[in-house]
């Protein structure tokens, strides 16, 4: 039994040992430890990107290595690997750590020695200078992949559309693609110009896929402005090339799903910066009220219905289409007079793209009372805008419309009680809803009293919460105290014995008793009082049995001389054949014990 | 009564009169000002009752009808973006009103995002009372339902049957809901901040940067909850999990 204890022991020993081993940074496999870093390439251009490999070996589960500072690079870890080899029975333990380095800008730079503290030892790499060198953008013929931006107009208006256009050319396969297209947004308004386009080119005999995105600018301040580089990352994917003749498995691996003949080139395109000046609009023959609207316009009036009765209604249509800042129309009045009562709506806006500019319809509906009958005219209704293609203002006005209004049929009747009958009938009939309108402002003053809390009212609000606290307390309290007095007699008699002692020493002194009696009675209410205070029962005690009684209720002994005193005195009046008798004096020495007592 | 108590009670009597006469000359002042601010709505000089009606509020006047004619008057400006928010002040004090509750629908349906104030959580589901009702309303009941299950104490206490200890128990339970409400009401006025986007059209970016990437577009009038705020950015976040950060002075709250 113990023999089987011990190698239960022996055979845990054994794991956690195994445990330690595997999991523990020991460098027990090899008392080499190597720290090395590598670069896939050192002379690149700003476009591409190099990856840093740190190869940490001789040792298992290597504490993470801290790389130097790198500045001048958008560092991105990539990943990590380790492995196990076994090489003439000696185990090489390795791992690899892998990082993408993004050049930032072009020159001459040195990554740093890699650092790592494994317990306490410090390893090092050693240093890797790195050459950035522009890419050379005049022969853009013969690259694989490059990119271009372009705009419209480099001299817009104010307000006028200028399409930024941004294109990428490629001879391979591209994934993962990341395009930023930054712009000044406080000089530059935006609308997008939908998805991009794809399509193929030739440029010099060679085939090019072409990637397109524009979007729209609208230029909102005038002056120098300037669009910041586009910058584009992807990756390339290029296919090293096998013969795949000899190897009759090779075309189904080939398969992009196994990806054993691919390589990926990740690569960081920018684009030039583009300088604009946006130009004022023209002062001379700028109409009073424009909007600044700057394209090219066209404006359409249509009527619901033009025969209609006085006080119904029908619905105004107005559309303004066209190219350009379509959506900053605004038609806020009609300018009908008082011949009409106008219900506007919310304006719809809905954005098309022409080729390769935005633009849109904006339709302006207005509900329409007419208040007179006959006929009416809505008039037409102008709107100013600038073409920049022509250098005008033009103005454009849609159609007049022609409104032929009856008399209302329905006279009005002064039913201020009607039957039941007809309210049904009324229940029935379909309202049409004109127009919706918040409801009026409050006008009643009395509401308008401020609704914070003022200081008494804060007062008032705690005394709220507290004072019923206290009412119960003092309420227990109370309840408590009739509840002992009338259950307890022995406390009911101590409560009450001073004051029925008081009353009774009061009584005495307005009393005409002789001296005797009023010895006697002065006796027996000391014993009366001493009688309640211990609950005792009956009166009839000597001097000599109150102080024992008095010594048993742990009475201080001073006060049971006193009170052994005073009766002893009465007795010895009582008795004595000849009395003479200071009342007053006696009382007063009564009272005084009674309150040494009480206390 | 000495002198020196005759001083005292006539200079205490002084200060209440005085004080009593300044509150009712406050009120009358505040009258005549909402007054004329509504005099100014009705001649359709949007502006200056707008005017009169900020002056007021920053005075420190709390009032909901001030709010919910503020925000009609911003409505009439046409400015949608200060009218939600003077209308969700205005329901946070007068919560009931059916007139203000109709116009706040109607500003937020005239807004693009069309976005309505957050619903709440399962706390405020379960009591569900603590939107509807304002944070003095709880006050009051609170004090009441305390006075209520004290005198019910007493009474227990004097009686000794089991009715009252029933009594008690159920008053208890009640007193505790209503402190609670008192205490989601109160954490939900001083924790949970809403605020209006005020500006045409803003950018929700995924940092405190104008260079950051954005995340999505709000436009005037879209209630979003204000999670966190510094010197220039403030950090939002709307009920579908979006979240992001927008310059201060885009949102009001």
């Amino acid at each position: 039994m113990q023999n089987h204890s011990q190698k239960k022991i022996e055979y845990w020993l054994a794991i956690q040992v195994f445990i330690i081993i595997i999991f523990s940074p020991i460098n027990a496999f090899s008392s080499n430890i190597q720290l090395s870093t590598s670069v896939d390439k050192n002379k690149l251009t700003i476009e591409d990107s190099i990856e840093l490999s740190v190869i940490i070996s001789g040792v298992r589960n290597p504490p993470s290595p801290n790389l130097p500072q790198l500045s001048n690079f958008i560092v991105r870890p990539t990943g990590s690997h380790s492995s196990t080899q076994i090489i003439n029975s000696q185990i090489l333990a390795s791992v690899t750590h892998k990082y993408l380095l993004i050049p930032k800008k072009e020159g001459e730079f040195k990554i740093g020695p890699v650092v790592m503290n494994l317990s306490g030892s410090i390893y090092q790499s050693l240093p890797i200078s790195i050459s950035i060198k522009k890419p050379n953008i005049n022969s853009n013929t013969n690259r694989t992949v490059y990119t271009e931006t372009s705009v419209s107009k480099a001299t817009p208006y104010m307000y006028e559309q200028i399409v930024y256009t941004f294109k990428l050319f490629r001879k391979t396969k591209a994934i993962n693609l990341n395009l930023s297209m930054p712009y000044d947004e406080s000089f530059f308004r935006k609308e997008d110009l939908g998805k991009s386009k794809r399509y193929s080119k030739i440029i010099n005999g060679i085939a090019y896929d072409v990637d397109e995105i524009s979007i729209a600018l609208f230029p909102t301040k005038i002056g120098k402005s300037i669009i910041p580089p586009s910058i584009m990352e992807l990756d390339l994917v290029n296919r090293t090339q096998r013969n795949l003749r000899r190897d009759p498995f090779a075309r189904f691996f080939n398969d992009p799903f196994f990806d054993r003949t691919t390589q990926s080139k990740h690569k960081i395109l920018s684009t030039k910066p583009i300088k604009l000046k946006t130009k004022p609009l023209p002062t001379k023959g700028k109409p009073k009220h424009f909007q600044n609207l700057v394209g090219q316009f066209a404006i359409t009036a249509s009527i619901g219905k033009e025969n209609l009765d006085a006080g119904d209604t029908t619905t105004l249509t107005i559309t303004v289409s066209g190219i350009g800042n379509v959506m900053d129309v605004r038609i806020t009045s009609l300018n009908l007079g008082d011949q009409f009562k106008v219900y506007p709506d919310q304006p719809l806006f809905k954005k098309t793209i022409h080729g390769n500019q935005v633009g849109g319809e904006k339709v302006f509906k207005f509900a329409i009372v007419p208040f007179s009958t006959g006929r009416q005219l809505i008039p037409s209704i102008s709107l100013d805008y600038f073409d920049p293609d022509t250098n005008k203002y033009n103005a454009i006005s849609s159609n007049s419309i022609n409104l032929s209004i009856k008399p209302s049929v329905n006279t009005e009747k002064l039913n201020l009680i009607q039957p039941k009958t007809a309210l049904h009938q009324k229940n029935n009939s379909t309202v049409s809803i004109l127009a919706r309108d918040i409801l009026p402002i409050h006008t009643r003053l009395e509401d308008f009293e401020s609704d914070t809390l003022v200081k008494n009212q804060q007062i008032i609000y705690i005394f709220g919460v507290l004072l019923p606290v206290l009412i119960y307390l003092i309420a227990a309290g109370y309840i408590r105290y009739n509840h002992q007095m009338n259950e307890d007699i022995s406390y009911s008699r101590r409560q009450v014995a001073h004051r029925k002692a008081m009353q009774k020493l009061d009584q005495l002194s307005t009393s005409t008793l002789r001296s005797k009696d009023f010895v006697r009675e002065l006796s027996q209410i000391v014993r009366e009082y001493i009688g309640d205070k211990l609950n005792l029962q009956g009166t009839a005690f000597t001097a000599k049995e109150v102080e024992e009684k008095l010594n048993k209720n742990t009475f201080a002994r001073d006060k049971i001389s006193s009170v052994k005193n005073l009766l002893e005195k009465c007795e010895s009046l009582q008795y004595s054949p000849f009395v003479t008798l200071n009342e007053n004096s006696l009382i007063e020495e009564t009272t005084k014990l009674l309150v040494k007592l009480e206390k | 009564m000495t002198t020196n108590k005759l001083y005292i009670l006539s200079t205490v009597l002084l200060l209440v009169l005085i004080s009593t006469n300044q509150v009712e000359a406050q009120k009358k002042d505040t009258s005549s000002q909402v007054t004329l601010a509504n005099e100014f709505y009705h001649e359709k000089n949007y502006q200056a009752a707008a005017n009169i009606f900020e002056e007021l509020i920053s005075q420190g006047e709390k009032n909901g009808y001030l709010h919910y004619n503020l925000g009609n008057t911003y409505m009439r400006l046409g400015s949608s973006g200060n009218a939600i928010r003077n209308y969700l002040q205005a329901q946070s004090l007068i919560p009931r009103n059916e007139s203000l509750n109709a116009n706040l629908r109607y500003a937020i349906n005239q807004t693009q995002d069309q976005l309505s104030p957050p619903l709440g959580g399962f706390i405020t589901s379960v009591f569900f009372w603590v939107g509807s009702t304002t944070l003095l309303e709880h006050f009051q009941v609170l004090i009441l339902f305390n006075l209520t299950f004290w005198c019910i104490c007493v009474a227990s206490l004097y009686y000794r049957k089991s009715l009252w200890k029933s009594l008690k128990s159920i008053s208890l339970t009640v007193l505790l809901i209503i402190f609670f409400s008192t205490g989601i009401k109160y954490h939900q006025l001083t924790n949970q901040k809403l605020g209006v986007i005020i500006d045409k059209k803003v950018a929700v970016k995924s940092d405190r940067s104008a260079k950051n990437i954005t995340l999505f577009e709000l436009h005037e009038g879209a209630i979003i909850l204000v999670r966190q705020e510094d010197d220039e950015w403030v950090h939002i976040s709307l009920e579908t999990d979006k979240s992001g950060w927008i310059p201060k002075d885009s949102i009001s709250f």
